[in-house]
């Protein structure tokens, strides 16, 4: 268990069997709700399902969060471990039930979230490989992963059909080697493209170009759509999340 | 080219639009239907797909006419009721190839023409999207472009999915893929073992 | 006749259809591919008469009749190579999406309708996914949809015989019903041997 983690804080790690809203917000779905008006101590599962969020809506990939993805992976070993040994001794079915819900819609949060990721790479696998900022967000295993993904998707179309093109045009990166002279055949995420995102504090007066023309005035909780590109930067440093 | 492999942005491309030769060009006879030999004339006037008018134009060896559904009567008719005008016969890909044809074009309001156009239909389309029945294909869809179609169906997909998720959740369900005839055959079985 | 795209563009409408056809997958067209493919030549030859009749001296007009001919074979070279990678593509996404639908191993009338590349690049996927799942220890391929109970109640289509469920050896014998969680029953259902029963 990560001791920095924010979990120790809730003390996810076991489950406090007298006290059924207690047991179900220790991974998270209800500190939403009870967080509300409260201060806001964000779970490890709070904070993965804005980093999925974040993750599905984002037309690139963002960077992995490893220690994240650690700590819930290592938190719901737990709970199921305590599930496994309450189920003997508990009879109480309802319960054990909602542990064992909790658990999976964690689960799911993890999947979809890598399965998301899983998906950007394959869309865009050549440009991820070309660019080192967007190589460094992968894990190590989402790395090896692209690689051969790239390996079976080069030999597919070399097999397939730039075997049997003149040599000029057998590159599945330049369309042809008599005039181009970059890459133009490798696809690229649409990052002009509009995204809903919320405001997580006052930010204030925005600049939305470089001109200077246009600009968004942020609000704490208030909704905006927006271009990606220019909304990036507060992204990664977490002052807004998208929906 | 950031949408190499994208099937719409190919098929937009496939659209016929009318050049000006400025030079004679061998070999390409065939394009040319009045052509009696292989070659095409200085000066011919010829329809050939996009993109190859395109690089042709971007080399100055062809100068391009925007199409018909672009002038002045089609710009009267969006003024007048934007979203009763059939633009899905004129062109599936109207906006898109507009949206190429407006660099190379000599007529510098093609792009605003174009967005006052969307502008103009966008909100009935979307209107329509959220209250028509969920079965049907209604009559309108045949007025709109493929891009609208898209937009339109992207719309009403939200409005089913959702109605998905409030009302009885996501269900586990077979893949499509494999149809429902191995379904039938493997109700059959057991009686067969019998 | 090299037709300057024309079957290139129907072989991306036939990408088009592969993508929009849910209930089977359609069969590569092998005939529309080769004749892209014999046009591509055809194209390149005619480039090359071209390329080898340009005058030095004339070139510098922009105006050389047998460069604009060449450009033109040149531009439907790239054109068609557009459109044999995108037709490829299109299938290639539908195949991935097999893997995850429904496994590591395809049934026969489906197998059929891949070209022997296609079924090569299927197991190339099959094995990248595989590994990297093994990796994480995480089987991502179930969940697909939010979980809203953790069992589900499921009727047997197939004949399944013995199988372990949850640690317990289960016979699962055709039209009965079982409850199981929602994970193990998943992979099943997607490959349509069980199906979900609300009674």
């Amino acid at each position: 268990m990560d001791d920095a983690g924010p979990s120790a804080r809730r003390g996810g790690n076991s489950i406090p069997v007298d006290d059924a809203t207690g047991a179900y917000g220790a991974s998270g779905f209800v500190d939403s709700l009870d967080g509300l008006g409260t201060e806001e101590v964000a779970s490890d599962v709070v904070l993965l399902r804005r980093v999925w969020q974040n993750e599905k809506c984002a037309p690139e990939i963002l960077p992995y969060d490893a220690s994240l993805v650690e700590r819930v992976r290592e938190q719901v070993q737990l709970m199921e471990e305590n599930i496994e040994a309450f189920a003997t001794e508990i009879k109480d079915d309802l319960m054990l039930s909602l542990y064992r819900m909790d658990v999976n819609r964690t689960l799911f949060l993890l999947r979809s979230y890598l399965r998301a990721r899983l998906s950007k790479i394959e869309r865009h696998p050549i440009h991820i490989i070309d660019n080192q900022e967007l190589w460094d967000r992968l894990s190590e295993q989402e790395q090896e992963y692209t690689n051969k993904y790239c390996e079976v998707l080069a030999k597919h179309f070399e097999q397939t059909v730039l075997i049997r093109l003149p040599e000029q045009y057998g590159s599945m990166l330049k369309q042809t080697s008599l005039a181009s002279e970059e890459n133009d055949m490798i696809t690229q995420p649409q990052l002009n493209t509009f995204v809903c995102c919320r405001s997580r504090g006052a930010i204030g007066s925005f600049q939305l170009d470089d001109k200077g023309d246009e600009s968004v005035d942020l609000m704490t909780n208030d909704l905006y759509i927006l271009r990606y590109k220019p909304i990036r930067r507060l992204l990664e440093t977490d002052q807004i999340e998208l929906i | 080219m950031a949408n190499y492999y994208d099937l719409d942005d190919i098929l937009m491309e496939e659209e016929y639009v009318t050049v000006h030769f400025k030079f004679e060009a061998k070999g390409l006879g065939v394009l040319d239907p009045g052509s009696e030999h292989d070659d095409i004339e200085a000066g011919a006037v010829v329809d050939i797909p996009l993109w190859l008018a395109h690089d042709l134009c971007l080399r100055k060896f062809v100068s391009i006419k925007l199409p018909s559904f672009y002038n002045e009567r089609i710009r009267k008719e969006i003024q007048a009721d934007a979203s009763c005008v059939d633009l899905g016969r004129y062109c599936p890909y109207f906006y898109e190839l507009g949206l190429r044809l407006a660099p190379i074009s000599p007529d510098p309001t093609l792009g605003s023409f174009l967005l006052y156009c969307l502008q103009g239909r966008y909100k009935d389309m979307l209107c329509k999207a959220h209250t028509v029945a969920l079965t049907t294909a209604p009559k309108f869809l045949n007025l709109l472009t493929r891009e609208e179609t898209q937009l339109f169906e992207a719309a009403r997909d939200s409005v089913k999915s959702y109605n998905k998720w409030r009302f009885q959740g996501a269900r586990l369900e077979r893949a499509a893929v494999l149809g429902r005839k191995r379904r039938l055959n493997a109700l059959l079985s057991p009686f067969e073992l019998t | 006749m090299a037709m300057f795209g024309k079957k290139g563009a129907e072989l991306v409408r036939e990408a088009k259809q592969t993508l929009a056809t849910t209930d089977q997958f359609r069969p590569f067209n092998k005939d529309l591919f080769e004749q892209v493919v014999k046009e591509t030549e055809e194209h390149y030859g005619h480039l090359q008469e071209r390329m080898s009749q340009i005058r030095v001296n004339d070139s510098t007009e922009g105006g050389d009749p047998n460069f604009v001919g060449g450009c033109a074979q040149h531009r439907s070279v790239l054109r068609n190579k557009r459109c044999l990678l995108a037709y490829v593509n299109a299938r290639m996404s539908k195949i991935k999406h097999l893997r995850w639908d429904l496994g590591a191993v395809l049934p026969d009338d489906i197998t059929g309708n891949l070209s022997a590349t296609e079924r090569t690049f299927f197991q190339g996927y099959s094995d990248a996914l595989s590994s990297y799942m093994a990796e994480i220890n995480l089987d991502l391929t179930v969940d697909s949809t939010p979980p809203k109970d953790p069992y589900v109640q499921i009727r047997v289509i197939g004949n399944l015989g013995e199988v372990l469920l949850d640690d317990q050896e289960t016979s699962l014998l055709p039209h009965s019903i079982h409850f199981m969680t929602r994970t193990e029953a998943e992979p099943l259902v997607m490959q349509g041997l069980l199906e979900i029963y609300q009674g």
